[in-house]
């Protein structure tokens, strides 16, 4: 849909008039040239060519007008955008979904078209830790500039609506552009000047388009418009079934609440399936993230206990360098290993791994890049920690206050800035369109794996440094089986209130619960046994402390067993979360399909539009 | 800030860097949406846009038209000449003249051997006019078989039939501009967003700027059924005795018009003797819809100023589709709603040039609607072509689906496809698979190497595809629009044209005749033939149709700019310059369910596919909103199987049985189902496809299936995977 004016029929114009609407029904202003005068002067590039427009409207948010009642489902609109911004097939910025209500023949099929809502608080721009998006005040655009993208997908992750596509092909996001080429040119979107049902409207947001009555913020299925405040409306005006199917295999349904108004709740459709290990389902694109966040956690873990519980107990008298000196420069340099093990693992999580280094363009807003600065600072200080304590003429240069001061201000900063960058890692899964995780859970389970990997390994290490130097190793172990308990309990009741959160929450949280329930329920159970047994062998151990070899074979066994446990659990973490979007078709836009076409192969032939596991 | 900088990001936009647009008309459905494919400095191209000042679709396209420029990309285009000797050796590229040369002989030898019609001849709806025409003049002048025929048999013929019975003759009488002007819509068996999504926004504007009754008929509660003002949910193949029964209530209600039908039509009076016997009660029991919506849209029809009716394979595919057609006519005699503007019977037509072939393909009788029947027209055009005239038949051979039962039964030795697949479109296509085996020469002429046809032929002719080549197509309302070339074939890919005047030297009679090879050239004869006939071409050329965007037929010295309407002042085709009222007895002899069979079997397109999938399965952004076939199931029968969604199921007929995956939705009743008719070894494997007695064309849309629950879901996967692959 290449057209210019000269090209373009009468439908595609946008209106001409000045809209005389100030505010959103948000509250907030609609004049972005008054909310943000300091933009209006700079000049607009597109393609490397200054643009400028007569468009009186330019500076007005501007959002898509959707009448659910039209929709015909004929998918115009996602090809003519897909043809306009040259997507393959498994791409697209624009997707047509449907739900499904009533019984034959009285039934009703409501189909959504659904792009980027452009949003007032765009929740995608301050995730992303490159700062590839700007919200223009030139149509309250909000662009993502996919050269910029370095291809984490954490936008992907924040966005309510589904909008950021991430191409696994290019290792990039991209996203809907609001046609703002033609925008510029008086003419409305590709995807609005193909609609065939008359069901896709542009315009300034809150100007009802011709022949519309309402301006809606939101039909049954949409999620909910107050995280990030969308540029969408919706007109639907017909009266609804009680009750709404998906077809996409997500299991929800949309009924109707008690009263008896047009407020639709979502609701966990009963699958009936039973328990099911999952073991092949657990594998996920998120995989070298259940290795980052995992090392993360053990490394600070470990770290932070071995610089505080000298200073606490005389019985951590073995996790000194006095005592055990190759044990105490082993574990440093292990950590700065497993540390970059598990940074190495992040970056090559992203689609684009070279640009690493643009992970800290967002401190402002981004959790994302305050984590990665913040282990970065972590990792550095721990490596000079670790340098200095073992090579001492590194520092000798400096003057003798300093660099006796040195390993102190270095350890304490590592501590300081391991702790924040696990804090902001947990608020990195804090997202409200990702219910599973928003949720404090996610904070107490990550907190949980840094004090019982890191209680576990040093126990591990110097239990049997001590051990093989004759010494006796029940005290340091008693010690460490403190923190080891403290993490247990912080999951263990994490873990149950979560459980009821996701239930009481409903919707996509309970989707998510569900399947753990089912199709990872064998595993789900397996994990508070684990859980018990980890538990029960901590409690053991800390009032009945074994001497020698048994103490430490049973320590060892904790271990290895903590770190399978923790592995399974955090993958689990992954795969379980379920986004709220819109819903999808039968085959497109259906993640149970394209696992299935993965599965059998059909994704191996490219126009079936699924692109194939790399892993 | 909000802004996430203080600096404006440049802004990039995916380009599109087109080098000059090229004017052509879509190939796939018979809308006849103009397109202009934007083209690189490379010669590729990159962009296809709607023609914004087109009459027909004003600068909009569907899913089809937008990617169809990615056709001059796809996969498995033939670029070669392919010969073997048995259709179970592996195929040889050759050159042309090869090629060629062995099928001229191997037609020869057959019909020296057989007779003449033992070597036939099956084209498409999908080539340009000129191609038509020229492959007319081939097998009627040249070859001289009879048993030549278009799969427009599988789809418009019963339209063709109906038009013919009533009006005297085929062409569709109204256009979509009666959309602006009804005041009352009935459609019958047509989902027009899902199979004709232009002319659907067409009827869409219309009603935004001025509301009128929509009546949607269909046992399916598809999107257009869930538009409607009304929609009847009427039985499988009942549609006829509706029809009676809406004539039923408008004549004993006195609703008609008497002056038009006194002075417009025959036979009334045979016509009102039947249908006084298909009262709403009566018929509402058959039907399976109640006596008053009966009595409720036969009032509303009657009253109406102007009043129209729409249909498109939900009529015509039936055993009775030809009589169907008749029906409708009937409506809209009795009402006086033909050729007035909003009241009409508009066949909303199929293949792109579904129109063009029955225009000038003389595969049932002479170019421009003349008979071979008719001793006038058989001396005119071997006169005109240079032709004996006892060298024409005189009377119309067999019908495609008849050729098929006569190879299996060895009347027919040797077959010709061009731009068709039978083995995915045939009703029962396990027989058809046998049939092809029997074929002592298969010549296969299309655009795709790997059409699941060429698995049984001798000879492969890789054919230009739309965009490749110039002529016209003709749309639903009789518009004739033009393709012009937008980039070169493939390979030795070469236009159908081309083929079809290479294949007339090798003949002696070939030889003498006249075969031009420009369509331009080829245009003219058209022109020429065409004057004084209903369709006619004579005030029209190739650039004044590009320049006013199509014109609709008749166009002449009266009509310089077309003519949107037949039939205005009532003079009908007929002999007596009136149409026949015609009456309707039903007979009902559809495959029924019952107890072994159970489930009322549907099938229909979807908007992604185009017919067998040989264009739409390569394209990606089409392909992917279905790309593998599936069942629109009841949830509560298939509860009671014991079958869920996006499971896979086994669907068996009398014929054979199918794999599909199984989509829940109330969308079909309990007691039936709906299978995409797109896909190879799929729905068509079940189809019974009982002939109509008139059009010869199958019931695809009634036949008895049971469906079983499939344990091992993996094998089943596996095997529909494979069926896909081909």
């Amino acid at each position: 849909m290449n057209t210019t004016q000269t090209q373009a029929a009468e439908y595609s114009f946008l209106k001409k008039l000045r809209s005389q609407i100030l505010v959103s029904q948000h509250g907030t202003l609609l004049d972005l040239d008054q909310a943000y005068p300091e933009l209006v002067g700079e000049p607009l590039t597109v393609n490397g060519k200054l643009s400028s427009s007569d468009n009186p409207n330019r500076y007005k948010q501007h959002g898509f007008h959707f009448n659910a009642d039209n929709c015909i489902a004929c998918h115009a609109c996602e090809s003519a955008c897909s043809e306009k911004n040259n997507l393959p097939a498994h791409l697209a910025f624009r997707k047509v979904g449907y739900i499904e209500g009533g019984s034959y023949p009285d039934v009703l099929r409501v189909n959504v078209s659904m792009a980027c809502n452009h949003c007032e608080d765009p929740v995608c721009l301050k995730a992303c830790p490159t700062r590839a998006y700007t919200k223009y005040a030139e149509y309250g655009a909000v662009l993502q500039d996919p050269d910029i993208c370095f291809g984490c997908g954490y936008c992907t992750w924040a966005c309510p609506y589904n909008a950021p596509q991430l191409d696994p092909v290019k290792g990039q996001v991209e996203k809907c552009n609001m046609c703002v080429d033609r925008l510029e040119q008086g003419l409305k979107p590709a995807c609005v000047a193909a609609c065939l049902g008359n069901a896709l409207e542009f315009g300034v947001i809150e100007e009802l388009p011709d022949g519309r009555e309402q301006a809606k913020l939101s039909i049954p299925g949409f999620p909910d418009p107050s995280i990030s405040r969308p540029n969408i409306r919706f007109q639907q005006k017909r009266s609804l079934p009680a009750d709404f199917r998906r077809t996409d295999g997500v299991p929800i349904h949309y009924q109707r609440d008690e009263q008896g108004k047009d407020v639709f709740k979502p609701k966990v459709r009963n699958s009936g399936k039973k328990p099911e290990f999952g073991f092949d389902k657990l594998s996920s694109r998120e995989n070298p993230l259940v290795l980052f966040t995992l090392l993360s956690q053990f490394v600070v873990g470990a770290f932070v206990l071995l610089m505080l519980l000298p200073q606490l107990s005389p019985a951590a008298a073995a996790l000194t360098p006095v005592s055990h000196p190759i044990a105490w420069t082993g574990t440093l340099f292990g950590l700065i290993a497993l540390q970059a093990l598990g940074l190495l693992s992040s970056a090559l999580h992203l689609g684009k791994t070279r640009y690493f280094y643009r992970g800290f363009n967002n401190l402002r807003h981004s959790w994302l890049s305050r984590e990665a600065a913040a282990l970065s600072v972590f990792f550095g200080l721990l490596g000079a920690y670790a340098m200095v304590t073992t090579f001492p003429v590194l520092a000798s240069w400096l003057p003798e206050p300093l660099a006796a001061a040195l390993p102190t201000v270095a350890s304490a900063g590592a501590v300081i800035f391991g702790l924040f960058a696990i804090y902001c890692m947990t608020r990195i899964y804090r997202i409200k369109a990702r219910p599973f995780w928003d949720h404090w859970h996610t904070g107490g389970a990550f907190f949980a794996t840094l004090l019982i990997l890191g209680s576990l390994g040093l126990g591990l290490v110097f239990g049997t440094a001590s051990f093989l130097a004759g010494n006796r190793v029940d005290d340091l172990l008693h010690l460490l089986s403190w923190p080891l308990l403290a993490g247990l309990l912080l999951q263990g009741v994490a873990l149950a209130v979560h459980l009821r959160y996701l239930q009481r929450r409903g919707a996509e949280a309970d989707v998510s619960r569900v399947q753990m329930l089912t199709t990872y329920g064998k595993t789900y159970i397996a994990r508070w046994i684990s859980f018990g047994v980890l538990f029960i062998g901590s409690v053991l151990l800390n009032v009945w402390m074994p001497e020698g070899a048994w103490l430490l074979a049973a320590w060892t066994g904790l271990f290895i067993l903590a770190l399978a446990h923790e592995t399974i659990g955090r993958a689990l973490f992954y795969v379980l979360v379920t986004p709220t979007t819109m819903p999808g078709a039968f085959f497109w836009n259906n993640k149970y399909f394209e696992a299935h076409a993965r599965k059998t192969g059909l994704a191996n032939m490219p126009q079936v539009g699924v692109v194939p596991d790399a892993h | 800030m909000l802004f996430g900088r203080h600096h404006k990001n440049p802004i990039k936009i995916p380009p599109k860097p087109v080098e000059k647009w090229a004017y052509t008309t879509c190939g796939y459905c018979s809308t006849g949406c103009s397109i202009e494919v934007g083209v690189d400095k490379n010669g590729k191209a990159v962009s296809a846009r709607g023609v914004h000042n087109a009459s027909v679709n004003q600068g909009k396209l569907c899913l089809k038209g937008i990617f169809e420029f990615e056709l001059f990309d796809s996969a498995n285009r033939g670029r070669a000449p392919l010969m073997r000797e048995h259709f179970f050796d592996a195929y040889k590229e050759v050159g042309w003249d090869q090629a060629l040369d062995r099928t001229a002989s191997e037609i020869q030898r057959i019909q020296k051997a057989y007779g003449r019609d033992a070597f036939a001849i099956v084209s498409t709806g999908q080539i340009l006019t000129e191609e038509f025409y020229t492959l007319g003049k081939l097998a009627r002048g040249v070859i001289g078989t009879n048993n030549y025929d278009g799969n427009t048999t599988l789809c418009m013929a019963s339209a063709v039939s109906g038009y013919k019975r009533s009006f005297g003759s085929d062409g569709p009488p109204g256009c979509y501009d009666d959309f602006n002007h009804t005041e009352c819509l009935l459609a019958i068996g047509s989902n027009l967003p899902e199979q004709h999504p232009i002319i659907y926004w067409r009827l869409k504007e219309a009603r935004d700027r001025r509301k009128f009754p929509l009546i949607v008929v269909d046992p399916r509660v598809t999107v257009f059924a869930q538009m409607a003002d009304m929609h009847l949910p009427i039985n499988p193949g009942t549609d006829v005795v509706l029809l009676n029964s809406l004539a039923h209530v408008i004549l004993a209600e006195g609703l008609h018009d008497s002056a038009y039908i006194n002075a417009h039509t025959t036979g009334f009076d045979d016509f009102a003797k039947l249908v006084a016997q298909y009262d709403p009660v009566s018929a509402s029991k058959i039907c399976g819809i109640d006596e008053d919506t009966i009595r409720n849209v036969a009032r509303l029809y009657a009253k109406a100023k102007a009043a129209m009716s729409i249909w498109t394979m939900g009529i015509n595919q039936s055993t009775h589709g030809s009589d169907g057609v008749v029906g409708i006519n009937n409506l809209n005699l009795i009402t006086g709603n033909i050729g007035k503007p909003g009241g009409t019977s508009l066949s909303i037509t199929g293949q792109c040039n579904a129109m063009g072939t029955r225009e000038f393909s003389s595969c049932s009788g002479l170019p421009a609607y003349r008979a071979l029947e008719k001793e006038a027209d058989r001396e005119f055009m071997a006169q005109y072509w240079g032709v004996e005239k006892d060298f024409f038949p005189t009377k119309r051979g067999l019908f495609q689906t008849d050729i098929f039962p006569a190879i299996e039964t060895g009347q027919i030795k040797g077959l010709w496809l061009i731009a068709t697949n039978p083995m995915s479109s045939m009703p029962n296509t396990p027989r058809i698979r046998k049939t092809l085996e029997k074929l002592e020469f298969l010549v296969v002429q299309d655009a795709y190497a790997d059409v699941e046809t060429t698995k049984y032929a001798h000879v492969y002719f890789p054919a230009a595809m739309w965009g490749e080549k110039e002529g016209v197509f003709t749309n639903t309302e009789r518009r004739v629009n033009l393709v012009r070339k937008v980039m070169e074939p493939p390979g030795e890919a070469k236009p159908d044209l081309w083929i079809f005047t290479q294949m007339a030297k090798r003949w002696e009679q070939g030889r003498k005749m006249r075969f031009p090879e420009t369509p331009a050239q080829v245009f003219e004869e058209m022109r020429e033939l065409s004057k004084g006939r209903l369709c006619d071409y004579s005030g029209m050329t190739h650039d004044k149709l590009e320049a006013s965007r199509g014109l609709q037929w008749p166009c002449n010295e009266a009509h310089p700019n077309g003519s949107p309407r037949i039939y205005t002042d009532g003079k009908f085709q007929h002999y007596d310059g009136k149409a026949k009222l015609i009456p309707l007895p039903f007979i009902d002899n559809n495959e029924r369910p019952d107890e072994q069979y159970p489930f009322w079997l549907n099938s229909g397109r979807v908007v992604e596919h185009w017919h067998t999938r040989t264009k739409t399965g390569k394209i990606g952004n089409l392909n992917k909103f279905s790309p593998t076939p599936y069942m629109e199931m009841n949830p509560a029968a298939a509860e009671r199987l014991g079958i869920r969604h996006m499971e896979y199921a086994r669907v068996v007929s009398r014929r054979s049985d199918a794999v599909v995956m199984v989509q829940l939705t109330e969308r079909v009743a309990p007691n039936a189902v709906f299978i995409p008719m797109h896909f190879h070894e799929c729905v068509n494997r079940l189809v019974l496809g009982l002939l109509d007695p008139h059009s010869r064309q199958p019931a695809y849309k009634q036949s008895a299936v049971r469906i079983e629950p499939i344990a091992d879901q993996e094998t089943a996967a596996i095997a529909n995977v494979a069926a896909r692959t081909f």
